[in-house]
C-alpha cells in the first residue's frame, strides 16, 4: 500500500457516487449541471487538501482551467431565485457557460476537462475510462423530462401566489394597509403641519368629493366585472366577491384580473373612507375643536407610541412599527414560556422574564430614563443564559475537533480486538488513514500496542 | 436501500473524501440548488461506494505499533488513541511515524445490519 493508490481509489469512489446519484437527481428533478458541479467541486476540494496525488490533477493546466469556472457558476446561482434555477434548466446552464470566460471556457465547461483527463484516467484505472463518454451523455444540460412540465408558467404562478397573498393580507389587515396608504399620502408633506394641512384640505375638499364620486362609479364597474368572471365559472351562488376560496375557481388570467380589481376596489374604498374621515376632521377643526385627535387615520399623528432615537429625541412610531414591535414582544414571550426550547430552572426562567418586562416598558412612551440600562441588561442576560449551558460542551468539542483536524485519524472496521494484560492486538480492515497530511488506504492492518 | 440493500456505516464520512463531499453538498444546499433530502441520498450512496471500493479494490496491507493511550468500546465501536505510532506499509516498505493517531473502528461482522 502506498499513497499512490489513494488517488485511483478516490477517483473510483467519486465516479461511483456520481453515477449512482444520477438517478436520484432525476427523481428529484434536479438538473445534471448541479451533479457536474458537485463532482468538480468535490475534486477541487480534495485537491486543495493535498492529501494525495489525484488522477484529475496531474496536469496543472487542466486544474487551472477547471477551477476558475468553478467559483463562477456558484455565485450566479445564488442570486437567481430558486424557481428559476429549478424550473429553467437551460437558462441555468447557459448562465454557467456564459459567465466571464467566454468561448474558451464554454468549451472547457461542456466537455473540456473530462476529455483532457482521459489519458490520466486510462493510465491509472481502466474503469474510469468510461468517464468521458458518460460525462458527455450526462452533460446535455437539459433533461428531456423536466422542462416540459412547469416551464415559464412557474413565474406567473409565483406572481399569482404573491398577489393572492397580498389580497388576503389586505383583507385581514386593513388597518395596516390603510396606514401604508396614509403614509404614502402624507409623504410629500412635512410632519408638523396642523394648520396648513387643514387649509389645504378645505381647498381640496371639493375636488375630493368629485373624485370620490368617480371612484364609486369605478367601484361599481369593478364589482360587475368581478361578478361576470365568477359567472363564467358557473359557480356563483350568491357569494360575495372577495372570499378567498372563490379565487381558486378562476383561471389564472381571470384571477389576475380579479385580484387586481379587488385590490383596486379595496384601495378605492379605503381612499373614500379616508376622505370621509378627513371631512369629519375638517368639520371638527372648523368648529373650533382641538386638532389633537388620535384615533382617526387622517391625523398627522397616527402613531400612539413614541420612541427615542440615538440623541434622545422622541420619534413617532408608525403603525407598522408598532405592530412589529408587539409581534416581537409576543413572540419573545412565547419563546420564554418554552424556555427557548430548553428546560430552564425556575430561577433563571423568572429572571429572564423580569428583564423582558423591563425592556417592554422601555418601548413605551412613559420611559424617562436612558436606554443604556436596558441594553446592558440584555447583554448580561444573554451571557448568563448561554454560558451555563453551552460553554463546557463547546470546550470539549473543540478539543475533539482539534484531534481530528490534526489529521491523524484512521477510520476502519475491526475484525478482531484482543487484549492480554496490557498488550493489545487488533486486526483491522478496509481503512482510510490520514497521517501527517497524507492519506493511505488499506485492505488489512494489524496493530500491536501496549497500554 | 431502494432494493432492500443493506445500509452501510456512515463512519467514512469523517474522512477527507467524505468531508469534502459534505462541504460541497452544504454549499449546494446553501445556494438552494439542491434539497437536503437529495444530499442525504448522495451521502448514503457515498457510504456504500466507499465501503465497496475499499473492500474490492484495495489490496494493501499495513502494520502499526505504538503505545495505547486511551481505549473505548461503545456501541460496537472501538476508539483508540495511540501515541508514538509507527506505520509500516507492507509492499513499499514505507514507514510513517506520528505522535498520535486516533482510530475509530466499527465492527466488520455486521456491516449490513441496520444501525
Amino acid at each position: 500500500m502506498s499513497n499512490q493508490t489513494v488517488g485511483a481509489v478516490y477517483a473510483q469512489i467519486i465516479t461511483d457516487v456520481i453515477d449512482s446519484s444520477r438517478v436520484d437527481f432525476e427523481e428529484m428533478g434536479v438538473e445534471e449541471s448541479v451533479l457536474e458541479d458537485l463532482k468538480k467541486g468535490w475534486q477541487r476540494k480534495l485537491t486543495q487538501l493535498n492529501v494525495a496525488q489525484f488522477p484529475w490533477d496531474p496536469k496543472p493546466e487542466v486544474v487551472a482551467q477547471a477551477a476558475p469556472p468553478q467559483p463562477a457558476p456558484q455565485q450566479p446561482a445564488a442570486t437567481p431565485s430558486y424557481t428559476q434555477a429549478q424550473l429553467n434548466p437551460t437558462q441555468d446552464v447557459q448562465q454557467h457557460l456564459s459567465f466571464p470566460g467566454g468561448p474558451v471556457q464554454q468549451n472547457s465547461g461542456s466537455n473540456g476537462p473530462p476529455i483532457k483527463n482521459e489519458p490520466a484516467f486510462a493510465m491509472n484505472e481502466p474503469v474510469i475510462k468510461q468517464e468521458p463518454g458518460m460525462v458527455n451523455n450526462g452533460m446535455p444540460g437539459q433533461h428531456p423530462g423536466f422542462p416540459a412540465a412547469p416551464g415559464p408558467g412557474g413565474m406567473t404562478a409565483a406572481q399569482r401566489a404573491s398577489q393572492q397573498l397580498a389580497a388576503k393580507y389586505g383583507q385581514s389587515a386593513s388597518a395596516s394597509i390603510s396606514a401604508i396608504q396614509n403614509q404614502a399620502q402624507y409623504q410629500g408633506q412635512p410632519q408638523g403641519y396642523p394648520q396648513a394641512q387643514a387649509q389645504a384640505q378645505a381647498q381640496a375638499q371639493a375636488h375630493a368629493q368629485a373624485h370620490a364620486h368617480a371612484q364609486a362609479q369605478a367601484q361599481a364597474q369593478a364589482q360587475a366585472q368581478a361578478q361576470q368572471a365568477q359567472a363564467q365559472q358557473a359557480q356563483a351562488q350568491g357569494q360575495r366577491p372577495g372570499q378567498p376560496h372563490q379565487q381558486q375557481q378562476l383561471t389564472p388570467q381571470q384571477q389576475q384580473q380579479y385580484n387586481a380589481q379587488q385590490q383596486q376596489q379595496y384601495r378605492q374604498q379605503m381612499l373614500a373612507q379616508q376622505q370621509r374621515a378627513q371631512q369629519a376632521a375638517q368639520a371638527n377643526s372648523q368648529n373650533g375643536a382641538s386638532n389633537s385627535q388620535m384615533d382617526g387615520s387622517s391625523e398627522a399623528y397616527e402613531g400612539v407610541l413614541l420612541q427615542r432615537d440615538a440623541d434622545g429625541n422622541p420619534v413617532e412610531m408608525g403603525r407598522i412599527e408598532i405592530d412589529s414591535l408587539l409581534h416581537e414582544q409576543i413572540a419573545s414571550r412565547a419563546k420564554q414560556m418554552e424556555g427557548g426550547g430548553l428546560m430552564l430552572p425556575l430561577k433563571e426562567a423568572t429572571k429572564h422574564r423580569s428583564v423582558a418586562k423591563k425592556s417592554a416598558r422601555a418601548g413605551g412612551p412613559s420611559q424617562v430614563d436612558g436606554f443604556d440600562d436596558d441594553v446592558k441588561d440584555e447583554e448580561v442576560d444573554e451571557d448568563a443564559i448561554n454560558s451555563d449551558l453551552d460553554d463546557p460542551d463547546d470546550d470539549q468539542e473543540d478539543d475533539d475537533d482539534d484531534d481530528d483536524s490534526m489529521g491523524h485519524i484512521m477510520l476502519c472496521m475491526y475484525d478482531k480486538v484482543q487484549r492480554v494484560k496490557n498488550k493489545w492486538k487488533c486486526t483491522l480492515k478496509d481503512g482510510v488513514l490520514t497521517v501527517n497530511g497524507k492519506e493511505y488506504v488499506f485492505h488489512k492492518a494489524t496493530g500491536e500496542y501496549e497500554w | 436501500m431502494a432494493s432492500g440493500a443493506p445500509t452501510f456505516y456512515e463512519l467514512y464520512r469523517r474522512s477527507s473524501i467524505g468531508m469534502t463531499l459534505t462541504d460541497m453538498l452544504d454549499e449546494l444546499i446553501g445556494e438552494q440548488r439542491m434539497d437536503p433530502q437529495l444530499a442525504m441520498k448522495i451521502l448514503s450512496n457515498f457510504d456504500r461506494a466507499i465501503t465497496e471500493t475499499l473492500n474490492d479494490k484495495v489490496k494493501a496491507r499495513l502494520t502499526f505499533k505504538g503505545s495505547l493511550d486511551t481505549y473505548r468500546f461503545c456501541d460496537e465501536v472501538w476508539t483508540f488513541l495511540i501515541k508514538n505510532v509507527t506505520f509500516k506499509m507492507e509492499n513499499g516498505g514505507q514507514t510513517v511515524v506520528a505522535d498520535k493517531v486516533k482510530i475509530v473502528s466499527c465492527n466488520a461482522k455486521r456491516p449490513g445490519d441496520a444501525p
